[in-house]
């Protein structure tokens, strides 16, 4: 079980919110006015009243501790700031994520020390982009991986002593055996990027890896469970 | 007899095809200010008036010169045969004998040639009377040459040059549009006028060394003084004259000034507009642009990303500051109303446009922009942008393709994030083209060799390919499984290597944008060879 505090409840937090799974997450939602914590209350969400310029309130609700992520969705950028730079200081391991209303605030967020700016205005032109460019492969991920159709992407770490350690990448055959595509690779402790699949055929899997995959979810969870599987062989 | 022939003629230029084509032509050279045919020949007159009147000009120092006489003719054909052919398409005289007919024949009454005739005449002599077609009278006229005196029409034939660009008739409105003003100091400057002159004569006429001898020498020295150009020609030699020298000077400024200030004005006013028509003009030379309506943070974003693909796009908002941002970044940019039916057709959503992107940060904007392209235009790609969730349906029933929810996206790749994130930059990066892999997608076209063939044939392997999936509407591949709807279509996830591939599919692919590519080309090239001839 994760921990969240989300700071500010609007329209944003709430999408986010409900995207994510309630059995998996403890979420906390934190807002200054009274009105919208009493409606994060009415939709059932757990909330807390605290200020948010004060340490000692922010170390009441778990930051410093049980705390894991924290979004920062306020609708101003100089409070998203502030309270990155307040969360930060107190827990060097949190994962931050943080909304920019305006760009020339990124660089200060991640000054600040967020871990990913979400800049909605800049996904949605995007995306609006994308939608002029390729409608084909914006429809499918619209209506697949980001909408209801049961086809998932998933990240799955190699942990010691699997089977696929020391396996060559060409061995994998996810597409056969578990109707999975692999898409990519990324090595841990060289660096975050990923490596796409179709020119690491050669490559020798080590503990640590991440493989991006994609499928439906019985399948990821079927290719999860092998994979933790010591005994299970290819 | 004569009015049944006439009558025929009539309904046979009705119906004659080669005349309807010959009149569009001609309409789309003299008139259409859309067409670009009238562009080339407003420039090739332009040059042949400069260099007629050069000639013209050239003749009245050298008086037998036959090559001016030569040219000056074929110019002069040229201008007749111009004046004539406006005059045949400015109105449809077969028209007009069709309808008086079929009028008497509703009515039972004789069919009046004479008044037909009549009408038709008042036709024509509007055409006659209208300023441009005076202009040109007076602009053959000068070739005339039995009337010397005709040449002081030359000057006339300069004139017809702002028939062929638009800065006279520009210059004109501005005018107008200040015509009040310009009234009251035309008033109040000829008060001065007479006031000055008729002072400076009753006090200089008998001024010994004085210049003023009459009421005309009067009214030139208020005039050249009035101008602040004072040759110095006539000076004021009594005390009084100077008094009203001084009087006139000060005046003289306070009325330049204020003339001044309202061409300033007018033009400044006038420039707005004109900008406006620039960019229009420049948008008619386009098709298959993207209209954008709203320029704030997505729009901004949006015209970034078309800007880098060269997509030609028209930036429509209300707000003077985002318009001038728009400018500044060399976008094509209106200061208008998108919800406006005449911006809208002004901005060619029936013309060129491929699309229209409605993304104010209002919803009620963007649902009546939406409703009103989609009544202009029903084949148009509408994107919409709903800011409140309860607004999507409305967009949808207002005509909207797709509608777009910024917080909504965000909060989705938000939680992503929390849940997988190397997952989820790496599909970010490949839907953002951020990484050099890019998903793209290859049609299976007739005749393609791809056409009927395996999956597993492809080799996507060796080409560094990875295959996602295909999309096809063919009912032939409902079998398989794994398959998502997505709209009319369905996406075949991961299929088997014995999928065969029927034209229409489209193979959803990952790799190197180089290497997409060159699939896509070595396929086609295979197609256009395998071709057999006919």
């Amino acid at each position: 079980m994760k921990n969240i505090a989300v700071f500010g409840y609007n329209r944003l937090s709430f999408e986010a919110i409900s995207r994510l799974d309630k059995e998996l997450y403890q979420i906390t939602v934190i807002d200054h006015d009274p009105i919208k914590a009493a409606l994060a209350r009415e939709n059932g969400f757990e909330t807390a009243n605290i200020d948010f310029r004060s340490d000692d309130d922010l170390k009441l609700i778990g930051i410093g501790a049980h705390i894991d992520t924290l979004f920062c969705f306020f609708d101003t950028d100089s409070e998203n700031v502030f309270l990155t730079l307040s969360a930060r200081a107190l827990d060097k391991e949190l994962n931050i994520v943080a909304i920019v209303d305006s760009p020339e605030s990124a660089e200060k967020l991640i000054a600040a020390g967020a871990n990913k700016i979400i800049d909605p205005y800049e996904i949605c032109g995007r995306k609006i982009h994308d939608m002029l460019k390729r409608p084909d492969i914006n429809d499918i991920f619209d209506h697949t991986v980001f909408g209801r159709h049961d086809l998932h992407l998933a990240e799955v770490t190699i942990p010691e002593n699997s089977y696929l350690e020391n396996a060559h990448v060409a061995q994998l055959h996810l597409s056969s055996q578990y109707n999975l595509i692999l898409i990519g690779i990324v090595n841990k402790q060289v660096s975050e990027q990923l490596h796409f699949v179709v020119e690491e055929f050669d490559r020798r899997l080590s503990v640590g890896d991440i493989l991006v995959i994609l499928g439906p979810s019985r399948e990821i969870r079927a290719f999860k469970k092998d994979v933790e599987n010591e005994f299970c062989k290819i | 007899m004569l009015a049944k022939l006439i009558v025929y003629c009539a309904y046979y230029l009705k119906s004659a095809d080669w005349y309807r084509k010959a009149k569009l032509f001609f309409y789309d050279l003299l008139e259409n200010s859309h067409s670009r045919k009238k562009k080339y020949f407003d420039a090739t007159m332009i040059g042949l008036l400069i260099l007629s009147v050069i000639f013209l000009i050239y003749d009245i120092e050298h008086e037998d010169s036959k090559m001016g006489g030569y040219f000056e003719l074929a110019i002069l054909m040229v201008f007749i045969v111009e004046y004539c052919l406006r005059g045949w398409i400015y109105s449809d005289t077969y028209k007009v004998i069709i309808e008086e007919y079929e009028k008497a024949l509703y009515l039972n009454l004789d069919f009046n040639l004479l008044g037909v005739f009549r009408k038709a005449f008042v036709r024509d002599m509007e055409y006659i009377t209208s300023p441009f077609a005076i202009i040109d009278i007076l602009a053959i006229l000068p070739s005339y040459r039995p009337l010397a005196i005709l040449r002081i029409f030359i000057i006339f034939r300069l004139f017809k040059l702002f028939r062929y660009s638009n800065s006279a008739k520009l210059f004109a409105d501005a005018l107008a549009s200040k015509r009040f003003e310009l009234m009251t100091l035309l008033i109040f400057t000829c008060f001065l006028v007479f006031i000055a002159s008729v002072s400076i004569y009753m006090f200089e006429y008998q001024a010994t060394n004085s210049g003023i001898h009459n009421l005309f020498d009067a009214f030139y020295w208020t005039i050249v003084t009035l101008a602040t150009v004072g040759f110095g020609d006539i000076t004021p030699q009594t005390t009084g004259g100077r008094w009203v020298t001084i009087f006139l000077i000060l005046a003289s400024l306070g009325v330049l000034s204020f003339f001044t200030s309202i061409l300033i004005a007018a033009f400044s006013e006038k420039m707005l507009s004109v900008r406006e028509t620039r960019t229009y003009a420049e948008l008619d030379r386009y098709d298959n642009f993207i209209i954008i309506c709203g320029f704030g943070r997505v729009g901004q974003e949006i015209a970034r990303h078309l800007h880098n693909d060269r997509q030609k796009f028209l930036i429509i908002d209300r707000v003077p500051a985002r318009i001038e941002l728009a400018k500044k970044r060399g976008y094509l940019a209106i200061e208008s109303d998108a919800s406006n039916n005449e911006v809208l057709i002004n901005a060619g959503i029936c013309r060129g446009a491929s699309a229209i992107l409605c993304i104010t940060g209002d919803d009620v904007i963007n649902v009546y922009v939406t409703l009103t392209s989609r009544h202009l235009n029903k084949n148009l790609r509408i994107i919409s942008r709903a800011n409140r969730h309860d607004n999507v349906n409305k967009l949808y029933q207002a005509g909207a393709d797709n509608v777009i929810r910024p917080f909504e996206i965000a909060g989705l790749l938000a939680a992503e994030f929390v849940g997988q994130p190397v997952a989820f930059e790496a599909i970010s990066g490949i839907l953002h083209n951020q990484t050099e892999t890019v998903m793209e997608s290859v049609l299976v076209s007739e005749k393609s060799p791809l056409d009927n063939q395996q999956i597993g044939q492809l080799d996507l392997q060796q080409r560094k390919l990875t295959l996602l999936g295909v999309i096809s509407d063919n009912p032939i591949h409902l079998k398989h499984k794994n398959k998502y709807q997505v709209k009319q279509q369905h996406f075949y996830f991961n299929p088997e290597v014995d999928f065969i591939l029927r034209h229409g599919d489209m193979l959803v692919l990952l790799g190197r944008k180089y290497g997409i590519d060159h699939f896509r080309d070595q396929v086609e090239q295979r197609r256009l060879f395998s071709r057999k001839p006919k």
